[in-house]
């Protein structure tokens, strides 16, 4: 069965200013995220992604283009959206002398159904293991993140939206939090996740799309993504590094990245091992280590002007 | 759910209400037990001695008889001027309708959820203005205190007007401080914008008291200050068409804010 396409974006534009002082945060966004899919969307501070998020939740207006969530036009519709979405923003900022509970219920109440949300609410608390009877003031900025969690994910939205939702959660609340995502995608929901933490977007999304400078550079699964054709190659020798090995690696055209140092060589091979085992072979290889790019190593091909990851 | 931006921003203002309400009312409470100590006629005739444009400055006409009474004692001591002093509350509720909340972050939330710009404006303009209320009927209470401490003869009533009268001023206030906000967005330009619009409007109307009977009388009129004198009002009781007016401009005030805070980005 096909899924249903949850988030569809066409042609998103967003520009600040006027005149010789405009800046593009967006330009010319095409996206379309599936339900059940987990969605990463990754990019260094200042690409565009709070941009992108704050235009799908209507608090800022497209300059061109448009965008809906569940088939509804993001500005016509907002109320009806919010009403099945769930959001947890980049930069959270809560209501500063008000306890944990008071700002459940608060929202809870806008929402319509106080007595069903804040059970939920309280679960998902104590899986977080936050203490709600605390003001917003006295929280660590782990644990306003921690409420903004439960915020957004108390009243079971159909989609999550959430701007770099593990900034200052310790490994163990973060590990908790990709249970919950997972979870979440069980149920058949979907979550949009803006992050710059590769491994974060690596360890639980389905796609990612990859954002620079207010353009979208790809889209691809995690799994296409990491099944690029380059290796880094890490060789230890028992004695020196052979004479005139470093020139013949230079000089082939599917090695590069070559980094000697004592008696160990470290590179980064495109295409076959073959070649290069060739090359080695006047020396004695006392270890070799073959790793995989992670999806660091890709981001940064995306970013290198002229040489894009294959 | 209607009413919970409403309630919430009650929540969260009541304390500031009861503050600013008690602080005030002490001040109206000083300023009736100062009564007895005075010898009205001898007040009367030390206003005589003062140029005009001083008794303007604080907001005292040539209808000096009023002053002479107990009520217009108390109204010149508490109401007179000191309506610069009642500024200050509404314009920290308007900058709270919206300007606040972008400043803090806190908008992104709550426009987040199911709820219209519109929708949030309003139920936090009400709250607001029921808060305004509050600090009104405290003012009042301080009033009637000072009455009963010092067991002098007032007209109640009259001073009921007088205090009263502060809540449609005040939600005026509020109104211009809210549009200046939603705006300009920056809190901090929003402020400065306020605070000389308020300045200004003093400034006008003292203007125009000074320059009673001459070409230049009619400058007051553009002032929001001049439909707020408690000298009229101690004469005249409630001037409906004043009332009406500070009703009607705030309710088209609100209404230019929803239009404009509908069509623009949410700051950060």
């Amino acid at each position: 069965m096909a899924s249903a396409t949850v988030i569809e974006i066409s042609g998103l534009s967003k520009t600040y200013g006027s005149g010789s002082r405009q800046t593009a945060a967006l330009r010319n966004l095409n996206l379309s995220v599936q339900q059940g899919e987990i969605f990463g969307y990754l990019g260094p501070n200042g690409a565009g992604k709070t941009t992108t998020i704050r235009m799908l939740l209507d608090l800022i207006r497209p300059s061109n283009g448009s965008a809906s969530i569940f088939g509804m036009d993001i500005r016509d519709h907002s109320v009806e959206i919010h009403r099945r979405v769930g959001f947890l923003p980049g930069e959270l900022s809560l209501w500063e002398g008000r306890t944990g509970q008071q700002i459940i219920h608060y929202v809870a109440s806008v929402r319509g159904d106080t007595k069903g949300i804040t059970k939920q609410a309280d679960e998902f608390a104590k899986r977080l293991q936050l203490d709600t009877s605390k003001r917003v003031r006295d929280l660590s900025s782990g644990n306003k993140r921690k409420l903004g969690l439960v915020l957004a994910m108390m009243h079971s939205p159909d989609l999550l939206i959430l701007d770099e939702p593990t900034n200052g959660l310790d490994p163990l609340v973060q590990q908790t939090f990709h249970e919950m995502m997972d979870e979440f995608r069980d149920k058949g929901k979907t979550v949009f996740l803006s992050s710059h933490i590769l491994s974060e977007v690596q360890a639980i999304c389905d796609r990612a799309g990859i954002l620079r400078d207010g353009d979208l550079k790809a889209v691809e699964s995690i799994e296409k993504l990491m099944n690029v054709e380059f290796h880094w190659v890490d060789v230890q020798f028992r004695d020196a590094v052979p004479e005139g090995l470093a020139r013949q690696l230079q000089g082939s055209s599917e090695i590069s990245d070559v980094d000697i140092n004592g008696s160990r060589v470290k590179m980064r091979l495109t295409g076959d091992f073959d070649p290069l085992l060739r090359m080695l072979s006047d020396g004695y290889v006392k270890d070799l280590r073959v790793e995989e790019p992670t999806l660091e190593d890709i981001f940064l091909a995306y970013y290198s002007d002229g040489r894009e990851a294959r | 759910m209607i009413g919970s931006v409403f309630l919430e921003t009650y929540k969260q203002t009541w304390k500031q209400m009861v503050y600013w309400g008690v602080g005030l009312a002490a001040m109206a409470l000083l300023v009736v037990l100062m009564v007895p100590l005075f010898d009205m006629q001898d007040v009367k005739d030390l206003l005589e001695t003062f140029p005009p444009i001083i008794l303007a400055m604080v907001g005292i006409g040539k209808e000096l008889e009023i002053f002479a009474t107990n009520e217009g004692f108390v109204a010149m001591g508490f109401f007179g001027k000191s309506a610069l002093i009642f500024a200050v509350y509404p314009v920290v509720m308007g900058m709270r309708i919206t300007a606040n909340e972008e400043d803090a972050g806190t908008m992104d939330v709550l426009l987040s959820l199911p709820v219209q710009r519109a929708r949030v404006i309003v139920e936090k303009f009400l709250a607001y203005s029921v808060s305004i209320v509050g600090v009104v009927v405290l003012i009042y209470l301080g009033m009637q205190m000072g009455v009963l401490i010092a067991g002098i003869d007032l007209d109640v009533a009259r001073l009921a007007e007088v205090t009263f009268y502060l809540i449609p001023l005040m939600v005026f206030i509020m109104a211009v401080t809210m549009l200046i906000a939603v705006i300009v967005r920056r809190r901090s330009v929003a402020l400065g914008i306020v605070t000389a619009f308020v300045i200004a409007s003093y400034m006008l109307q003292t203007i125009g008291a000074v320059a009673e009977g001459t070409a230049a009388e009619p400058i007051g009129s553009i002032s929001f200050l001049t439909y707020y004198n408690a000298g009229d009002i101690l004469a005249q009781g409630f001037i409906w068409p004043h009332i009406a007016g500070f009703v009607v401009v705030s309710a088209v005030l609100l209404l230019a804010s929803l239009y404009q805070y509908e069509r623009r980005d949410i700051a950060v």
